[in-house]
């Protein structure tokens, strides 16, 4: 009997046993106050992705997963100009379909995603994340930005036009009128990507002074509300998929072609062999006017490669004995590459130099953007920029995946933590989705 | 009635699984003596229960025959907080029945045969299927079975040796989610039998001296043929990560160097120590050798590089009387894991142990036996390099124990 007893007292003790416990985490604001919180950038910051602003792409913005976190930590309500739809304002968003290419093969490809798309309607309230797809630098402070009137004329921005002010408004007034006590700031990718984006053919690159003013009116006019923040830096830009998913040598021939090539060619500084070899692109400052390719050019993702594969683009036309070179939108040359790259170093340069200065939060997205070309791991799960299936980039090429956005916010978190000796967590990237594969 | 009612408690638990303990997937469970002592056995001759603890000792059974078995359901719990985060999970393991039954008689005076039946190793770790280290682990189970004939021979009055066989069976069971772009789960399973063995010297120099030294080789449980399951993967990658395949594995046991010491102060009191030496450096990673490849399907390779282990173990024997023994015991179990390769699948941590045991003897030649074993994983920051995946952890386990032995 008395062990039956002391058998009953072991196993009642267990029921009451705790399991093992930790202590909770920590979570403090540091010297920051994140009571009233703006998000102030571009598409990067709206949450657009898959060639699109929709609403659940805004529901993973990285303002919007931060503002969680600072939630926290005493933050507030984070209010966005959310869309009804998932298909935005304008045309363009992209899903992954199957496409059959003019070769009768059918594979993997991103394909239009066509849905009704949302009117351009002013919400009608003030709004926490300011994030406008498309705007430069300037664009911030530029008056009438926002003008519904203009829109059609192009000469504002539907994106602002839905939550602007007034017709004369500019974005950092609407910032400075929520009476912010910390803001984010990720500006100036658009100062070059429109240049980029076109083979550094369809648009200018922002000259560094006028960056560099334009972003201390912006910093001063936010410093002086007296609200503290973190800025972003420009992340490197010929590293994301848009650039780097078509091989500049992707132009595979026999033995026989390549001779063939090299009889035509050769004379001209032109090289083939068997496998693969160099592109031909067009080049007004060239002998010829077009020549190969070199390392370290690049193709963009708009380049149509029906066009390689049957249109003889980038190789030689059989029929007119004639090389076919891919037309100058849709290439980078050396020359092209080292003006972004310059243009980025000097935009960054700036970005450290007033970060600095202001006592901000500084977040270094251009080393991660270059690390992710080889893939960080978190988690057991890699994110890298490989097009499609790195989880990092969406279906543009250019914009992020919520895994992507939710990797800068955990950027955000730890910079901010640093410099204002806060305690905010973390988010975990493994619960943020990226491209879905049928 | 009460030995009907274990007899059919050890049926029920036929179909053992058991959890990750300290010291990596060993799980000492093989006599409540023992258990109740600090889990020290190379010293005693405690009867059957040696043909584990140390076949050298088994040829000192003081009766002709001795019968022994028990069972130890074991509660355990871990946790795990992420680093930079607040987000926490804890484990919800099965309760885990490791369990042993031995026999042995004298053949002569001199030499004793027998047999046991034990499951030394064993790991059952289960964590919610969409926690945060879902790509590393989601559940695991490794269960053995072994099955050791025995001799021991009596030299003279003070030394004994012995030596067992091992035939081990083992199974193993492993799921994980797969991460983006796949969003899909694996599963595998396969089981194998594994030979080793088990030997020991029992030397007791004068009367109140005992001193046991054992050896249990390494076994490697060789998995050739087993199943693997990708489910919930997407259409367009069905052709890489195939609804069924094969898999070989290799999961090595350990071999345990055991030498124990035991003195008794006075007929009633009886202090013992023992250290282990587990050659944990055995495992040195996890290689899961898919039989087809294929450029989205690389065998799996985890780096584990397990090192030595020491265990120091200290117990003690109290004789209230002729009917009751009272037992205690502490050890320390340094974790056997690597640095940079703490896997969730086993949360193997530093740990501190403390042991309660009491044994009955109701009429002569039986014997009921109590144990308690509670062993605290201390909260440590722990990482797995290669995944990136790092955080605080903290273990707990329970383990009340009951067996008896009759000899006569």
């Amino acid at each position: 009997m008395k062990f039956k007893y002391i058998l009953y007292i072991i196993i009642i003790g267990f029921l009451f046993s705790c399991k093992p416990e930790l202590e909770d985490y920590a979570v403090s604001s540091g010297s920051a106050d994140f009571s009233t919180y703006v998000a102030l950038g571009n598409s990067l910051t709206a949450g657009y992705a898959n060639g699109a602003l929709y609403r659940s792409g805004q529901m993973y913005s990285y303002p919007s997963i931060l503002a969680e976190q600072f939630k926290k930590a005493g933050g507030g309500e984070f209010v966005q100009p959310l869309l009804d739809g998932e298909y935005g304002i304008l045309p363009g968003k992209l899903k992954l379909g199957y496409a059959t290419d003019c070769l009768g093969a059918t594979s993997l490809a991103p394909v239009p995603d066509q849905g009704n798309l949302d009117p351009l309607v002013p919400v009608g309230y003030a709004v926490n994340n300011l994030g406008v797809p498309g705007a430069k630098s300037f664009h911030l402070v530029a008056p009438g930005y926002g003008n519904l009137a203009g829109v059609p004329v192009g000469t504002a921005n539907p994106y602002y036009a839905r939550f602007a002010s007034s017709q004369v408004a500019t974005v950092i007034g609407d910032a400075i009128a929520q009476t912010p006590t910390f803001y984010t700031l990720w500006i100036g990718s658009n100062d070059v990507l429109g240049y980029a984006t076109s083979g550094g053919i369809g648009d200018t690159i922002t000259g560094q002074n006028t960056f560099a003013y334009v972003l201390n009116t912006i910093l001063m006019s936010m410093n002086a509300t007296g609200a503290k923040g973190a800025v972003a830096n420009i992340p490197d830009i010929v590293s994301a998929p848009f650039f780097t998913t078509i091989p500049p040598n992707g132009y595979v021939v026999t033995q026989g072609q390549a001779d063939t090539l090299n009889l035509f060619l050769g004379g001209f500084g032109f090289q083939y062999q068997a496998g693969p070899n160099y592109f031909i692109i067009e080049d007004p400052t060239s002998q010829l006017g077009f020549r190969q390719m070199v390392q370290g050019e690049l193709l963009l993702l708009t380049l149509p490669q029906d066009s390689l594969k049957c249109a003889y683009w980038g190789g030689f036309d059989p029929v007119l004995q004639q090389p076919v070179p891919i037309p100058r939108q849709y290439v980078l040359t050396t020359a092209e590459v080292n003006s972004i790259n310059a243009a980025v170093e000097g935009y960054n340069a700036t970005i450290s130099q007033l970060a600095s200065q202001y006592g901000l939060a500084l977040v270094d997205a251009n080393t991660i953007s270059k690390e992710l070309r080889d893939g960080l791991v978190y988690n057991g799960e890699t994110i890298s920029s490989t097009f499609v299936t790195g989880n990092g980039f969406s279906l543009d090429g250019i914009h992020l995946t919520p895994k992507g956005y939710a990797l800068i916010a955990n950027l955000f978190i730890e910079s901010i933590n640093q410099q204002f000796g806060a305690t905010l967590p973390e988010v975990n990237l493994v619960d943020y989705p990226a491209n879905e594969l049928p | 009635m009460f030995m009907r009612k274990l007899a059919s408690l050890l049926l029920l638990l036929v179909f053992v699984v058991y959890e990750s303990m300290a010291g990596g997937y060993q799980v000492r469970l093989q006599g409540q003596k023992q258990t109740g002592i600090g889990l020290i056995g190379t010293p005693f001759a405690f009867g059957a229960s040696s043909i584990f603890y140390n076949p050298g000792s088994l040829s000192f059974m003081k009766d002709n025959y001795s019968f022994s078995g028990g069972i130890s359901p074991i509660f355990s719990n871990a946790i795990f907080r992420a680093s930079n985060s607040d987000y926490t999970a804890t484990t919800d393991n099965p309760t885990g029945t490791p369990f042993y039954f031995y026999g042995a008689g004298k053949v002569i005076d001199e030499m004793t045969i027998g047999i046991g039946v034990y499951t030394p190793f064993g790991s059952s770790v289960s964590w919610d299927p969409n926690w945060m280290g879902r790509y590393l682990i989601q559940d695991i189970s490794l269960q053995t079975i072994f099955i050791q004939p025995t001799v021991s021979y009596k030299l003279n009055d003070k030394v004994g040796i012995g030596a067992g066989l091992t035939i081990a069976t083992g199974s193993v069971e492993l799921s994980r989610a797969l991460p983006s772009p796949v969003n899909g789960h694996f599963n595998m399973e396969g089981n194998t039998v594994a030979l080793g063995f088990n030997a020991g010297v029992y030397f007791n120099p004068i009367e109140p001296l005992k001193i046991g030294v054992d050896y249990r080789s390494k076994m490697t449980m060789k998995i050739d043929n087993g199943n693997t399951a990708f489910t919930e993967i997407p259409q367009s990658l069905v052709d890489y990560f195939p609804a069924s395949g094969n898999f070989s594995a290799d999961l090595p046991l350990p071999a345990n160097l055991d030498a124990g010491i035991a003195y008794d102060f006075s007929d009633k009191f009886t202090l013992a120590a023992e250290m282990n030496l587990v050659f944990w450096s055995a495992y040195d990673s996890l290689i899961i050798d898919f039989k087809e490849n294929n450029e989205r399907l690389a065998d799996a390779r985890s780096p584990r590089e397990y090192k030595n282990s020491l265990i120091l173990r200290l117990g003690g024997e109290y004789r209230i009387s002729d009917k009751l023994t009272a037992r205690a015991g502490v050890y320390y179990d340094p974790t056997p894991t690597n640095e940079k390769y703490f896997s969730p699948e086993t949360v193997s941590l530093n740990t501190i142990a403390f042991t309660f045991g009491l044994s009955f003897m109701p009429v002569e030649g039986l014997s009921i036996d109590l144990s308690y074993l509670q062993l605290e994983g201390m909260e440590d920051d722990r990482s797995y390099e290669p995944d990136n995946f790092s955080g605080t952890y903290k273990a707990r386990t329970f383990i009340p124990g009951i067996g008896v032995s009759y000899n006569f």
